[in-house]
């Protein structure tokens, strides 16, 4: 439990940056998510912070400490690995009392914290199987339990879920966020399952390229997108490319003039609207108010997703509320869709 | 396939190698044994008999029992030089990232390429008294009178260590590739620093290797014959040259089929302890 501050991490392999000056400062008992793209950076931040990886350069402080330069066995982090990384030739209860093994404490004592730590994930009866003898779900807790049990400065989890199914992955989630503010933890997730990310979050992070895009709340970044490629990164969403013609007046590449917020000087831009702000049969003075043609149209359950050609070069994605009545719309279909003058974001640029 | 078929299929695939231990090792095993029973008599070869004389004669003479403890002892310094030497080069290899790897993997089977016989020839050329280091030094005047590296027991133990370490890094590397690095890396996170990684993670994952590279190099340790006999000298005398001398010098087959048989069993006897103390210290 500390607070957790990167400032400029960097690390280049052969001249090529991986990670690109992450500067970060996580308060005492805060749950950062990182979001990003393959092959980001997010895996090899979060090693550097463990001390798996010398970074190039930056600093990593932790509870108000430099660590940067420590090694891993004197950081007091407490990582979760992907493949859980159980020790397969000892015991749940002895994977889970390595660490406080290695921190000298006496038997009585590191086996009660042991017990009270799997009892933690609801494995305190399992605790004289080995690990091959136990499901993926019991093994990530295992793996789990055993980061807790040396009470760790940080919590670092990289993608500890991907390996469960849907339904085992929503219980663990809920699980180890309830877990982390019980026990006020500072902890840091990388993951690709935006859900995921959005459910246990404080605070979320993009990062593209080895550098950090946008770092806010759930809202900030769903609603107020730093740029197009949180934008469209984050949720789902439809990218309209095109140029402002005169502030509040979009035109798309194929022709559609569309009223939009007014912020953005004249020039190359595009708009990106989110599927679900758009609405079916508009009202006579909606803004924008369009016709188009289902090309494709798909039963998600809550909701309906529509696929519509707006333009001969313009495409929407269009979700609806599942009132019932879904199935009425097919593909070939022409609908009329609309949507409110402020509701997407235009963003200056053609990339 | 049924039940009957699928086992009838697999007896198929084994029966090759069922067939050649069985008459390549265990016939001549069998007839050695025999032999071992049987008495010498000179001028007259062999005579059938069952007698245990030519097994109390080997373990009365303290010269029999002293070039026994020395095979062991020389086999077992070898096989725990070639435990440490080839730990972390099998470690190396089976963690490196590097493109050459497989050039790396060559450069340690190569020494297999060149013949124990030939390599001790080399050896004898580069390390005797007459030898190339030796002339080189004296000439250059670094010395007076050779270094005697040949003919001692450490040349013998350097020696076989040459031979046999790519044995005991080839097992230790195919069980290091097939562990996890994230276990090795969870250690770390947990606290552990190297040494204790190794100890309580590395090495009892590893064990499999350790074994089976252990009891390989041991095995060839106690049955080495071409490098005792031209890096030890004549004089030196090791179980594996002893049989020989006895089969082919002395004629005495009996003798000779004896100390064979002594020489297995005690290699049986070791190996299976270890075998067996490393499993009970292993499941705790
Ligand atoms: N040892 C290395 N040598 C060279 N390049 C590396 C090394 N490790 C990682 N990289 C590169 O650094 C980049 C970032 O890798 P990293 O594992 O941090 O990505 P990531 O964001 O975790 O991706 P993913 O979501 O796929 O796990 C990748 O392009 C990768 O190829
Ligand atoms: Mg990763």
């Amino acid at each position: 439990m500390a607070r957790l501050e990167l400032e400029n991490l960097t690390k280049h392999y052969g001249g090529q940056a991986t990670v690109r000056g992450v500067t970060l400062d996580i308060p005492d008992g805060e749950f950062l998510v990182l979001l990003g793209p393959s092959g980001c950076g997010k895996t090899t931040t979060l090693r550097m912070i463990a001390g798996f990886i010398e970074p190039s350069g930056g600093s990593v402080r932790l509870g108000g400490q430099d660590i940067t330069h420590r090694p891993p066995w004197r950081r007091n982090t407490g990582m979760v690995f992907q493949s859980y990384a159980l020790f397969p030739h000892m015991t749940v209860a002895q994977n889970v009392a390595f660490g406080l093994e290695m921190r000298k404490i006496g038997r009585a004592e590191r086996e009660a914290r042991a017990l009270e730590a799997l009892r933690m994930v609801r494995l305190d009866g399992l605790a004289d199987r080995l690990p091959r003898q136990m499901s993926g779900g019991q093994q990530q807790r295992v793996a789990l339990a055993r980061a807790l049990a040396i009470r760790p400065d940080v919590l670092l989890l990289d993608e500890p879920l991907s390996n469960l199914d849907a339904k085992l992955r929503e219980e663990v989630r809920i699980e180890i966020r309830q877990l982390q503010q019980q026990l006020g933890l500072t902890a840091i997730m990388v993951t690709h399952d935006q859900e995921e990310a959005l459910t246990v979050a404080d605070r979320l992070v993009v990062m593209a390229e080895g550098e950090i895009r946008q770092i806010g709340s759930q809202q900030d970044l769903y609603e107020r997108p730093a740029d197009r490629f949180v934008a469209g990164f984050v949720g789902r969403s439809t990218v309209i490319t095109g140029q402002v013609r005169e502030p509040g007046l979009f035109e798309s590449a194929g022709g559609l003039r569309l009223r939009c917020q007014g912020a953005t000087a004249p020039g190359a831009a595009s708009l990106v609207l989110r599927p679900e702000a758009i609405h079916l049969d508009p009202p006579p003075d909606e803004h924008n108010r369009l016709e188009g043609e289902v090309t494709f149209a798909s039963y998600l359950g809550p909701v309906l997703e529509l696929h519509l050609r707006l333009s001969a070069e313009d495409r929407i994605t269009v979700h609806l509320p599942n009132r019932g009545g879904a199935g009425l719309i097919r593909a070939g279909d022409r609908v009329s869709i609309g949507w409110p003058q402020d509701t997407g974001i235009v963003f200056a640029g053609t990339a | 396939m049924t039940r009957a078929a699928r086992k009838a299929g697999a007896a198929g695939l084994i029966a090759p190698a069922t067939l050649v231990v069985a008459l390549g090792l265990l016939l001549p095993l069998g007839l050695l044994f025999r032999y071992s029973l049987n008495r010498f008599v000179p001028g007259e070869f062999m005579v059938d008999a069952l007698t245990v004389e030519n097994y109390i004669r080997f373990f009365t003479d303290p010269f029999y029992t002293t070039v026994l403890w020395r095979t062991v002892r020389i086999a077992a310094i070898v096989t725990v030089i070639c435990l440490v030497m080839g730990f972390p080069l099998a470690y190396v290899l089976a963690r490196t990232q590097s493109r050459f790897k497989n050039l790396l993997l060559m450069a340690v089977v190569l020494p297999l390429f060149v013949g124990n016989a030939v390599r001790a020839a080399g050896w004898m050329v580069a390390f005797g008294s007459r030898g190339v280091l030796n002339a080189s030094l004296m000439g250059l005047g670094v010395i007076s009178t050779p270094i005697d590296i040949m003919f001692t027991e450490t040349a013998v133990i350097i020696g076989i260590t040459a031979v046999n370490l790519p044995f005991m890094v080839l097992s230790l590397q195919s069980v290091i590739e097939g562990i996890d690095r994230s276990v090795e890396e969870a250690a770390f996170n947990l606290g552990a620093p190297p040494r204790l990684m190794l100890w309580r993670v590395l090495l009892p994952l590893a064990m499999p290797g350790v074994l089976a590279g252990g009891i390989l190099t041991f095995i060839l340790g106690m049955n080495a014959y071409a490098t005792p006999v031209l890096i030890g000298g004549p004089r030196f005398q090791t179980m594996g040259p002893l049989v020989y001398g006895q089969f082919i010098e002395q004629n005495n087959w009996p003798f000779g089929a004896t100390v064979a048989f002594v020489l297995m069993a005690a290699t049986l006897v070791l190996t299976s302890l270890s075998n067996i103390l490393v499993h009970r210290r292993l499941h705790r």
